[in-house]
């Protein structure tokens, strides 16, 4: 009860500052999402309420999350609004992947491949239909995806282990040339623009701090749909770890032969796993084209497919924050990797530069199995779980 | 004790098995009534276990069929099983290492709840129930057992005693009405054995009980009849004492053992 009036009062502290500072209509906005802030924060911190409501705890977070980050977004400036839409793209498809491997215990070494079929499906259904809503090209996206985790994970009824990562792999080597072949579609080598500009509606840009720039404005309103349609992704993958299925491919994962005791059919559930993981990365990648404004195929060789997995053990396997963590790494990777190049005044063109990203990642990668086997967040979780334990002991 | 007459829940009818040129079964039949407690028994190799691997559908019969003429189904695929009322414990304990014992006992449960796919992605106030109300079973289950205590633990860090229960309290999730026990009596100490006997005893009332085990102070006073397997053939067939006291037993098996 203490704990909920603390953030409740904290919030209301930052409720009236931000309106006392701000300019006028921007505060109306700032208000309104500190006040939600501040009330699903107090419904939060009470675990009884959250132990009695699953989901609304899940939405209560997740709403939590996107208004924090929302917020922060129109504050900050145009590189970091850059960074934190490529953060967010990369969320969701770790979170495709982690329930792939996580939860139903298979691997792909194609999801560059399965996040490039979304880009491409976004900028292919934005080229033929010029003026149809954001969120329709979204669709579209989503369901190539599941289409393709679909046809990609037929195979996955009958191949194991290293056999399935071998035909992902063999996906994601040969999803440049599929693109090729295509190229009256996909535009081959140079990719796809989008014909008009993703814009936001008049009554959110009115909304909108005011900025020295428009490009600025559309940073910001990019950034915040994509916060938005995160938010979804994060909501059901929360819910479906959650659930029946999420813990029908666990059994799978656990002990196949139980699982099919338990009544969960095997074929079934590892395609399933599939397409829910092809599409989550399908959105990820339909989301970085809708931000870029184009589709380039040289995004989505075989390079960020290996990105992708090393970005999700460094995260953590099979966990929600584990996705944040990888998303957050892969945001700051480029930025981060052109200032070391700086520090160490080595030509950006030159050899070592161009592998620093390969190094930076394998070292990572190394250092993760290594020293966390879970991940960043499975070591924040073994961190939280000692300093209760000792709190605990304390307390008796 | 259950009517041990009428229509039974399991029918093998003549079931031959070879694998190449490998005779496993020969021409097995025996069933299975509700109400009863069925102990199938033999040496190691009679082929106790692909019995038991053709009930649940693991392994096609070459010849002849399994039958569930209670509830009219011929040769269930073994995912099919638990929404069939047919459950299975496993030799050794079988649970699922990773999840804790109690999402362990709501797997056994979960063909009973309601709520697909999109209920549970949505995560809509039906999916919810479901989950809650499963939750609830399957503690209630395991207080059943007497090992509530353990709900949170993982399997690696239960008793041995402990987890073969919870592989039970899995099993009787699906509200079975066969029940088919593998080894339920192996590792288990003195104690614990009178226990899982009274366990087993007390559940014939609501199912027939099917069970491969090889400790015979253990079978003899639980079952109703012996299915005496050797070499993939039935070699006797009827109740406990007198089967004990059948020849061909005798000379394959229990001679051996007393």
């Amino acid at each position: 009860m203490r704990a909920r009036l603390a953030v409740a009062g904290a919030l209301v502290v930052g409720v009236v500052a931000t309106a006392l500072l701000a300019r006028a209509r921007v505060a109306i906005v700032l208000v309104v999402c500190e006040a939600l802030f501040a009330a699903l924060a107090a419904l939060w911190v009470s675990p009884s309420w959250r132990a009695a409501h699953p989901v609304g705890t899940r939405l209560a977070q997740t709403v939590m999350t996107v208004d924090a980050l929302g917020v922060a977004s129109a504050f900050v400036s145009t590189s970091v609004n850059g960074n934190l839409e490529a953060g967010v793209s990369m969320t969701i498809v770790l979170l495709g992947l982690s329930f792939l491997t996580g939860s139903s215990g298979q691997i792909s070494l194609g999801h560059g491949a399965f996040m490039g079929v979304g880009a491409f499906a976004a900028a292919i259904w934005a080229n033929h239909h010029a003026h149809s809503p954001v969120v329709i090209a979204l669709l579209a996206a989503v369901v190539a995806g599941a289409a393709v985790g679909f046809l990609l994970g037929l195979p996955a009824t009958r191949l194991r282990g290293p056999y399935l990562a071998g035909m992902t792999l063999a996906f994601a080597v040969a999803f440049g040339s599929i693109l090729n072949a295509f190229s009256s579609w996909t535009g081959g080598d140079s990719g796809l623009q989008l014909p008009t500009a993703v814009s936001a509606p008049r009554w959110l840009v009115d909304l909108l701090p005011p900025s020295d720039s428009p490009l600025a404005a559309a940073t910001v309103w990019l950034s915040q749909i994509s916060l938005v349609v995160a938010g979804v992704a994060l909501f059901a993958m929360s819910n479906l770890f959650a659930s029946r299925v999420g813990r029908s491919m666990r059994l799978v994962r656990d002990h196949d032969v139980a699982a099919e005791l338990a009544g969960v059919s095997l074929p079934r559930a590892r395609v399933v796993a599939f397409v829910i993981s092809a599409a989550y990365a399908a959105l990820g990648g339909a989301l970085s084209t809708l931000v870029n404004n184009s589709v380039s195929p040289a995004t989505y060789g075989f390079a960020l497919s290996i990105t992708i997995l090393a970005l999700m053990v460094i995260g953590g396997i099979g966990t929600i924050p584990g996705a944040m963590i990888g998303g957050l790494i892969f945001a700051y990777s480029t930025s981060s990797i052109s200032w070391i190049t700086a520090r160490l005044g080595l030509n950006p063109q030159g050899n070592l530069a161009s592998q620093l990203n390969g190094i930076i990642f394998g070292v990572l990668l190394v250092g993760a199995i290594v020293a966390a086997p879970m991940g960043i967040a499975g070591a924040g979780r073994q961190v939280a779980r000692r300093w209760r334990e000792r709190h605990h002991l304390r307390a008796d | 004790m259950g009517d041990a007459s009428g229509t039974p829940i399991l029918a093998v009818e003549s079931v031959t098995v070879r694998f190449g040129g490998l005779t496993a079964l020969r021409d097995v039949s025996f069933d299975v009534r509700p109400g009863e407690i069925v102990g199938l028994i033999g040496p190691n190799g009679a082929g106790k276990t692909t019995a038991f691997n053709v009930v649940c559908g693991f392994v096609r019969p070459t010849e002849g069929r399994v039958r569930f003429p209670l509830i009219d189904r011929d040769g269930l695929r073994p995912a099919q099983l638990a929404a069939h009322g047919v459950a299975r414990t496993l030799q050794g304990v079988g649970l699922f290492p990773r999840l804790s014992v109690l999402e362990n006992v709501m797997a056994g449960g979960q063909t009973a709840v309601g709520g697909g796919f999109w209920s549970g992605f949505l995560g809509l106030p039906s999916a919810v129930r479901s989950e809650r109300h499963l939750r609830e079973r399957a503690h209630a289950m395991l207080a059943r057992l007497g090992v509530d205590g353990f709900a949170m633990r993982l399997p690696s860090a239960i008793p041995y005693g402990v987890a073969k229960k919870v592989a039970v309290a899995r099993a009787l999730m699906c509200e079975p009405r066969l029940l088919l026990l593998d080894e339920p009596a192996s590792g288990l100490d003195e104690a614990e054995l009178d226990d899982f006997a009274a366990l087993i005893a007390g559940l014939r009332q609501d199912m027939g009980v099917l069970l491969v085990e090889h400790d015979m102070e253990f079978v003899m006073p639980l079952v109703d009849r012996l299915v005496v397997l050797n070499f993939g053939e039935v070699i006797a067939h009827g109740a406990p004492n007198d089967v004990r006291h059948h020849e061909a037993v005798v000379a394959a098996y229990l001679g051996v053992d007393e």
